[in-house]
């Protein structure tokens, strides 16, 4: 905002200067009426001056300010003067972009005087007075005074042309300078004041408002006569084409400036591609200059400046659009096409020729310059605006996000919480579930360990029950026997040698041997005490291995001979093995004892035994090659002593896909019903707790051998 | 005396079975089931006991395998285990009469002998009852032959042959009545 206050501050001074300016300079009176043209095609190419000015085909012109147009053809003006009030006066011809101007003071038909006023001449010629050429008219008695003008150029001769005091002339150049110096201070300041703007702002668009504002500026430069201040009269190449670049290049930045002011590939998109259509035939009109095509590319500039007239619609689109700045450029363009018009008219003398006509056009752009330093202003606040507006879009944005983001972070405040909850729901569930695993677990080891207690009792019953039979039997026959004996024994005692028919009852108890078959007797006697002897023994045995055994629920460590271990083992397992398979053992004398686990032990050489029997059931073979081969040894393996038992059968053996799985809990190869398939696995399990290792060898159709060591 | 087989593999139930029983039975006694196949054979068996639980051979497979040649012998299976399966299989077959289990109560075993000869003398009686049977029915069969040979083809009887028929049909009654 700071920024528009001071561009309107500016504006004020400045315009206010320039008016006060303005209305000091007075009407002009042009001598156009007076002047003479020859017409080209009567003029021989190659003529005398002298002789041009005497020729019959000069025509009068009727403007105020002739306009010979624009030709690549020399061409021959004249003005009579009137030797007795006009002579040491001043002829101006307010144009100072004559390209070849030649005047000739010609005093009753004899050139008097030349002057060389062109722009290719000033290089050498000492400026006249003032910005415009001027022609001093001689002070000579003369009948009749005429002055020849010889003109070419690449620009249009519009001539204004006046007849003055020096003093006047003098006071009106300076009048104009100032007014210049006051329009190219104003140029300037804006030019200075927008670099600065461009150099601390950066948009893009002061610097092309700038160079805009220097082209247009030296344009007026150029189209006033001030060109000599730009030092380039030594090049009269450039001096020749500096009317044309300047008009290019304002033609250039104009329409960059409105391109990208107006937004017009926005908005006006095909606006936007016929400016950039004009910026070719500009650049055209560039090089048609450089390679000498004045005239024509004078024309092609002439053309392309209707350009500017698309502006005004341009704007209007733009400023229907909602872009607030196109007003301030509307007004801009309005202003100064009004003055270019002003400028036309004046020239073409359908408006009169005066200060205000004349300063139409500095005034115009200088305006147009103010204007558009609003405009600029204003697109600057539009920018803020928009920028604002985008800024709290973004903010408004960045709100509903960070709200969204909030009630997202509630939501999966939530769901973290609901999942949680869920989890240690499903936790407490799997723990319960877990933990009735654990006891289905224990109660099937338990009955697994029941199982084998039952196995056990009943061989150990049949076991029993063989001696207790005979054992029981025997003693009654014995009584029987005894009884016998005792009978005979009776009758012998009741013999006497004294009795008189001795020799008749030792006949009767030969014959009641005989009937007793008391040899007979005394043998079974001996058998059957043998019996129970025997019976005796194997209960005590069976007691014995009983009892080593049933430390089966004992699960602390003690030290125990492995072998007594196997051996009780065997016992129980006797009747059970008896009717399946022959067991042989091999067992080592020297096993140290092992600390252990009897009991758990007993359940492992119990269930790997009972398996190995198990593998050969069944088998239609004879009962001889059904064997269970037990073996004890102490023996040493990397660095260590172990005591190794193996246990061997000559059964069905086991693939290999069966032999990896004996140790998982459940598996089993008996029919539904017959095992829990956790017998090994508590062999496995007990093992461990051991530390001792297990190898499983097995070949189908040639039975297995489990290898089991326990460290020392 | 009655005849009896003991098997069994543990040798001194055999001696003590022997010194219950011999007083009583004409014992037999093995520990080899082919020994018991020889003693079938040569001696008049009317009761086989076997222990059950045996290597080589199950006493219910020892009776299987003796049924085709010897089937009067009464069979009963003595065992201190009880294979529950093997002996209501045994029993469903008809292959034993009595399951005695270990230790033997000498008594009732006696019984059980004494009650499983007499079984077997009754079905040995039953069986020459059924022949001299079938040798009267024969003869019976015989007789009405004759009668229908006499009576074919005569329109009318004399007296002589009327009484042979006569004769022949006091015969039939005779025989069938003789039971």
């Amino acid at each position: 905002m700071g920024c528009s206050i001071r561009i309107r501050g500016l504006r004020t001074a400045w315009i206010g200067v320039f008016l006060a300016m303005i209305s000091t300079v007075g009407a002009q009176e042009f001598i156009g009426t007076r002047v003479e043209s020859l017409d080209q095609s009567l003029t021989p190419a190659l003529m005398g001056v002298e002789a041009v000015a005497l020729s019959e085909n000069w025509s009068a012109h009727t403007d105020r300010v002739p306009n010979l147009g624009l030709s690549d053809d020399v061409q021959w003006i004249r003005v009579i003067l009137d030797s007795k009030t006009e002579n040491g006066m001043l002829l101006e011809i307010q144009n100072a972009g004559i390209d070849e101007l030649t005047g000739y003071m010609i005093c009753d038909g004899k050139v008097t005087a030349s002057f060389e006023r062109g722009v290719i001449a000033s290089s050498h010629v000492e400026s006249t007075m003032g910005t415009y050429p001027t022609f001093p008219i001689p002070l000579t008695e003369c009948d009749e005074l005429t002055v020849l003008f010889r003109l070419k150029s690449s620009k249009p001769l519009l001539l204004p042309m006046r007849i003055a005091g020096p003093r006047e002339i003098i006071g009106d150049s300076h009048q104009r300078d100032v007014l210049f110096a006051a329009y190219f201070g104003v140029i300037l300041v804006m030019l200075l004041y927008n670099l600065f703007l461009f150099f601390s702002v950066g948009d893009r668009s002061y610097l092309e408002y700038s160079l805009f504002i220097l082209m247009i500026g030296g344009t007026q430069l150029v189209l006033n006569g001030y060109t000599s201040y730009l030092q380039i009269q030594s090049l009269p190449w450039l001096n020749l084409r500096i009317t044309h670049f300047f008009g290019v290049f304002s033609g250039l930045t104009t329409i960059v400036f409105v391109q990208n002011f107006l937004r017009l590939s926005r908005y006006v998109p095909w606006l936007h591609k016929l400016l950039n259509f004009y910026f070719v035939i500009y650049l055209i009109a560039f090089v048609l200059a450089i390679f000498g095509q004045l005239i024509w590319s004078y024309n092609v500039i002439n053309f392309c400046a209707a350009a500017i007239f698309f502006c005004i619609p341009g704007s209007i689109i733009t400023m229907r659009k909602g872009y607030a700045p196109a007003k301030y450029f509307l007004l801009a363009f309005t202003i100064f096409i009004i003055a270019v018009l002003v400028f036309v008219l004046k020239d073409s003398g359908i408006i009169p020729y005066n200060a205000w006509t004349f300063f139409a056009l500095p005034l115009g752009s200088a305006i147009e310059m103010v204007v558009l330093s609003l405009a600029l202003a204003s697109r600057i606040n539009q920018l803020k605006k928009e920028s604002a507006i985008a800024r709290e879009e973004q903010m408004r944005s960045l709100q509903l996000n960070e709200r969204l983001v909030r009630e997202q972070n509630n939501v999966l405040e939530d769901r973290v919480k609901s999942r949680t909850a869920d989890l240690e729901e499903m936790n407490s569930t799997m723990r319960a579930t877990l933990e009735e695993l654990q006891s289905a677990q224990q109660q099937l080891v338990q009955s697994e360990k029941l199982a084998s207690i039952g196995q056990l009792t009943a061989g150990i019953a049949h076991e029993l029950n063989n001696p207790i039979n005979f054992v029981s039997s025997s003693a009654q026959s014995l009584r029987r026997d005894f009884e016998d004996l005792n009978e005979v024994v009776d009758a012998v005692k009741t013999l006497d040698p004294a009795m008189e028919d001795i020799g008749s009852k030792v006949e009767a108890l030969k014959s009641k041997l005989a009937k007793l078959d008391i040899d007979f007797t005394q043998r079974e006697i001996d058998e059957l005490l043998k019996g129970i002897e025997d019976g005796t023994m194997r209960t005590s045995e069976i007691v014995r291995g009983l009892r080593i055994f049933s430390r089966m629920d004992g699960d602390n460590f003690i030290q125990a001979q492995v072998n007594e271990l196997i051996e009780s083992t065997l016992i129980v397992l006797r009747s059970n093995l008896k009717d399946v398979a022959t067991v042989r053992y091999t067992l080592a004398d020297n096993l140290p004892l092992v600390t252990c686990q009897p009991g758990r032990l007993n359940q492992v050489f119990m269930n790997i035994i009972t398996n190995a029997a198990q593998s050969m059931e069944g088998l239609e073979r004879e009962f001889e090659d059904n064997e269970v081969y037990i073996q004890t040894a102490l023996t040493e393996s990397i660095g260590q002593s172990w005591i190794e038992v193996r246990i061997k059968d000559s059964g069905v053996g086991m693939p290999e896909g069966v032999k990896s799985q004996i140790f998982d809990p459940f598996f089993t190869t008996k029919p539904v019903g017959e095992g829990t398939g956790l017998g090994l696995s508590i062999v496995m399990g007990i093992l461990r707790d051991h530390n001792a290792e297990v190898e499983v060898e097995s070949e189908e159709g040639l039975g297995s051998e489990f290898i089991i060591r326990f460290p020392l | 005396m009655i005849n009896v087989l003991y098997l069994d593999d543990e040798a001194h139930n055999l001696t003590a079975f022997r010194a219950a029983f011999r007083r009583d039975f004409q014992v037999h006694v093995t520990t080899e089931p082919t020994e018991a196949v020889r003693i079938l054979r040569e001696q008049p068996i009317e009761v086989i006991i076997s222990d059950q639980k045996m290597p080589k051979l199950s006493g219910v497979e020892f009776f299987e395998l003796i049924m085709p040649d010897y089937p009067n012998p009464v069979r009963m299976l003595l065992t201190g285990h009880a294979d529950i399966d093997a002996v209501i299989d045994a029993i469903n077959k008809g292959q034993i009469y009595k399951y005695i289990s270990k230790p033997w109560n000498e008594s009732e075993l006696k019984a059980l002998v004494q009650e499983a000869s007499d079984l077997f003398h009754h079905r040995q009686g039953m069986a020459s009852e059924g022949a001299k049977l079938m040798q009267r029915m024969n003869e019976a069969r015989l007789h009405s032959t004759r009668i229908q040979r006499l009576t074919e083809g005569q329109v009318e009887l004399n007296a002589e042959k009327t009484e042979d028929i006569a004769r022949l049909a006091r015969e039939i009654t005779q025989l069938l009545d003789s039971n």
